[in-house]
């Protein structure tokens, strides 16, 4: 138990850092959201109704302490203020509207990429020296170029030249967001080819994790002995080997459940995804401090949660690491 | 076929049929237009014309409509629009609106005069809501079709933001509302010629209004806005998914044209000029004859041509756009046009320092067709012994060292107007300007100048076109005779529509309003005049 609460005690410490960051961060960019918000408008707006913008964007001259503190006042009773780029969305319901697309995307490609990467993991360390051996240099192979090659490539094949899979949206223009299988369908198939890239460009981690482990793995006296019982070989494999390799890529799996939050920007501007990651880029480029502290916070608490629930895991999982903090 | 395939698994992978069944209205035979106003991944409800940037596009012109509509391409052309006419007294302190009998809100309402003084009120009580700071003291309903709005200074020369670009809003609705200026209002009920009909956060509708009051129109019955970012947008119209767009395109023959000039058009009118800006505190540039030796050295056909695209067209010496602004060019220089002339530019620098002839060009990276033009600026002014060394930064960078004036070149647009009065005000107006350090909303170059402010003062202290013609004259006087800027060329307003479905688009033959969607109220203006295409 002191052991959870140490690392509780030191989560709430990294919290406090990243939120004081998230404070400060945005504020260190030059310019101005105004000034932006009217050279982007090309003097459709008056300057002498500049003051008044700001004071309605809530855009104070106060020190940057009483910001500070005037911030975490705020936070600490869950208000995220309104977005200056939507004004006057409040920058929870952006949040609201744009975190379920990301977690969606990029939570169900992260889970079958680690799905399919330890599958494969598992088989190639099995059957070495077959053909599986050239799916490695293969998904290396992507997961070594940019991403957002590999993505236009693929939008550029499959959506452009081919016509088989939307290029952007999260949903088709004729149908109406719903409970509906029309609309459920629509989803799917707009997701698919952005979750293609994302498994293509991340399972060479996963592959690569669980075949190392599970080759040391099989070396081990217990796999031979269930050899040597005559079990059957998917037996040995997955409930012997594979069984003990996969702890480590339990916890990488925990650990990146925080990033799906963060999403991946790329991914959704290059398929225009209307997720947490578009929204972020839109804030940076209207300097929208409140939508950026906003997003910002919510990836970093997510991040932080992630790593104590991989911690979690650990202690769950392998009796060692509890027997160590007492 | 293979799109079903895909779909099927689609389908398939997510475990039911779909019930289908096709979406929207069908009540008469003429198509959806699908149009792209501006970049976004997905909309906010919100439907407050009075909010600038959140708002969705349409709402003002569709839905809300102003009392005049002001064509910005025949400066002085003033449409009568929901009011017939308007009478200033009081020089130039009040202004009283006759209104159009027999207009109704989307809802049955009657349109009358205390909506009028409702909106104008509200403008008054919120500042944050007045955009072009209209100095309002009162606004008052005279009878149901007489509405007269005071202001505490002479406000002739604002006549287009009073009539032009404050949409009236229903009262009855309104003054329900604790806040207007955080009111999403997503319900919108206007007086103009399309509803709101369908909202989702990737797609809305506006569908007619069966009781406009232009009778028969509008004759296109539903508007389709999806959502668009930009890039998604060149393939949307590399496949013809968008009828109407306003949005630059890198190689407009082959994405949109593609080889049929009669179905695919673009219009590209001048909505603007994009100088060269000289920081006047610089000793060096502050001397006329340096910017009249730069502004020969500049090669714009080249500009225009190369970094430009053939978008757009050099901009006249006076910076007054043309075609249409004959009326405010002096005479004398009717015809003027810049030309390269390297000798004389030369002979105008005899007497400057070489050594001082060195300067910092700074862009905003994310404009590639300005960084191009610096580009070729920096090689035409090495021909005259300036040397140029061109900076690109970030866009939030650039606004913020232009705006406070930490700058020695740059280059920046401003926005043309009603009348090429509000953009010679913008460039060069003594109100506008700021001592380096403070960021400036305008006058950028700094430029000081009493004969300048003298002739601004007078437009609008006036009423009467000629006067204010006379007035803006000089300022183009002023432009070519001293280049407090070096106008570049026109930045052009986008345009591409098809002619597949509706015909009756804005032309440079019959330009009765800004072609660009999203431009308002103009692009209300440019729906009224479609009409069905004849197969």
């Amino acid at each position: 138990m002191r052991f959870l609460a140490r690392r509780l005690g030191f989560y709430l410490l990294t919290a406090w850092a990243a939120v004081t960051l998230n404070f400060l961060i945005p504020r260190l960019m030059p310019g101005d959201p105004v000034e932006l918000l009217v050279a982007r408008m090309k003097g459709n707006v008056d300057p002498a109704a500049i003051d008044a913008m700001r004071r309605a964007f809530g855009i104070s001259d106060a020190s940057l302490w009483q910001q500070y503190l005037d911030y975490l006042g705020n936070l600490a009773q869950g208000e995220l203020g309104r977005s200056i780029t939507f004004f006057p969305a409040e920058v929870s319901t952006v949040i609201a509207g744009s975190l379920p697309w990301t977690v969606g995307l990029v939570g169900v490609a992260t889970l079958i990429s680690y799905l399919m990467g330890t599958s494969l993991g598992v088989l190639m360390a099995w059957k070495r020296g077959t053909w599986l051996d050239g799916v490695l240099p293969a998904a290396t192979f992507m997961h070594a170029v940019p991403y957002f090659w590999v993505a236009l490539a693929l939008v550029f094949v499959f959506g452009v030249t081919l016509q088989w899979f939307p290029v952007s949206r999260a949903y088709g223009l004729d149908v109406m967001p719903g409970l509906t299988g029309e609309f459920a369908g629509s989803v799917v198939y707009h997701a698919a080819l952005p979750a293609v890239t994302i498994v293509a460009a991340s399972m060479a981690d996963r592959i690569l994790g669980m075949r190392n482990v599970m080759v040391t793995t099989l070396g081990e006296d217990y796999v031979v002995m269930a050899e040597a019982k005559g079990l059957t070989s998917r037996r040995v494999m997955w409930a012997y080997a594979a069984r003990n390799a996969i702890l480590p890529n339990i916890t990488s799996f925990a650990l990146s459940l925080g990033f799906v939050v963060g999403g991946s920007v790329l991914t959704e501007i290059v398929f225009s995804y209307p997720g947490i990651g578009s929204m972020l880029l839109k804030g940076v480029e209207n300097e929208d401090f409140p939508l950026m502290q906003g997003i910002f916070l919510v990836i970093s608490l997510a991040v932080l949660v992630a790593n104590f629930l991989a911690d979690l895991a650990y202690v769950v999982l392998d009796p060692r690491t509890r027997q160590e903090s007492e | 076929m293979k799109r079903c395939l895909a779909l099927l698994l689609a389908l398939a992978l997510a475990g039911c049929s779909s019930s289908g069944g096709p979406t929207g209205k069908n009540s008469t035979s003429a198509p959806p237009l699908v149009i792209h106003a501006v970049d976004a991944g997905t909309f906010q409800e919100d439907f407050n014309p009075y909010h600038l940037e959140g708002v969705n596009f349409g709402t003002s012109g569709m839905i809300y409509e102003t009392l005049m509509y002001f064509n910005k391409l025949k400066p002085g052309e003033i449409v009568p629009w929901l009011a017939l006419k308007y009478e200033w007294s009081d020089k130039g302190k009040s202004l009283t609106f006759t209104l159009r009998p027999g207009v109704k809100w989307s809802d049955g309402q009657p349109f009358t005069a205390d909506d009028v003084a409702f909106t104008f009120q509200m403008l008054k009580d919120h500042a944050q809501l007045n955009t072009s700071a209209l100095e309002i003291k009162d606004a008052r309903a005279l009878a149901p079709d007489k509405v007269r709005v005071d202001f505490r200074t002479t406000s002739y020369a604002k006549l287009y933001n009073i009539a032009g670009g404050s949409p009236i809003v229903p009262k009855h609705l309104w003054d329900k509302q604790q806040d207007p200026a955080t009111f999403t209002n997503a319900k919108p009920v206007g007086t103009g010629p399309y509803k709101l009909s369908k909202f989702s956060a990737q797609l809305y509708e506006m569908e007619k209004n069966p009781s406009y009051w232009q009778p028969g129109k509008p004759e296109v019955p539903l508007l389709r806005f999806p959502a668009y970012t930009a890039n998604a947008l060149q393939t949307a119209l590399q496949q013809g998914e968008v009828d109407w767009a306003g949005a630059f395109v890198p190689d407009i023959q082959k994405i949109f044209v593609q080889g049929k000039p009669e179905q695919n058009k673009f219009f590209f009118p001048p909505a603007g000029l994009v100088s060269l800006l000289p920081n006047l505190t610089n000793p060096v540039l502050a001397r006329p004859e340096v910017r009249q030796a730069m502004s020969l050295a500049i090669d714009r056909d080249k500009i225009v041509k190369v970094a430009e695209r053939g978008y757009t067209k050099v901009a006249h010496p006076t910076g007054v756009p043309m075609p249409g602004g004959e009326a405010y060019v002096p005479p004398e220089y009717k015809d003027a046009a810049f030309k390269v002339d390297v000798a004389r530019a030369r002979e105008l620098l005899k007497g400057v320092n070489p050594a001082e002839l060195k300067f910092t060009l700074l862009v905003p990276s994310p404009f590639t067709d300005w960084v191009n033009a610096a580009q070729l600026i920096r090689e035409d002014l090495a021909k005259v012994g300036i040397t140029v060394e061109t900076r690109g930064v970030a866009f939030q960078d650039w606004v913020s060292k232009v705006g406070k004036g930490d700058y020695e070149l740059s280059i920046r647009g401003a926005e043309g107007g009603p009348t090429p009065y509000f953009q010679l005000r913008f460039m060069l107006f003594g109100g506008l300007f700021k001592p380096v350090g403070e960021a400036a909303s305008g006058n950028y170059e700094r430029w000081k100048d009493a004969a300048t402010d003298r002739l601004i003062e007078e437009y609008a202290a006036t009423d009467d076109l000629a006067e204010q013609q006379r007035a803006t004259q000089g300022l183009g006087r002023i432009m070519v005779e001293k280049l407090p800027q070096l106008p570049l060329f026109y930045s052009p307003g986008w345009a591409q529509f098809r002619t597949t479905k509706y015909v009756g688009w804005p032309s440079e033959q019959d330009p009765y309003a800004m072609p660009s969607p999203y431009t308002s109220p103009d692009a209300a203006v440019v729906l009224l005049h479609l009409k069905p295409a004849v197969k």
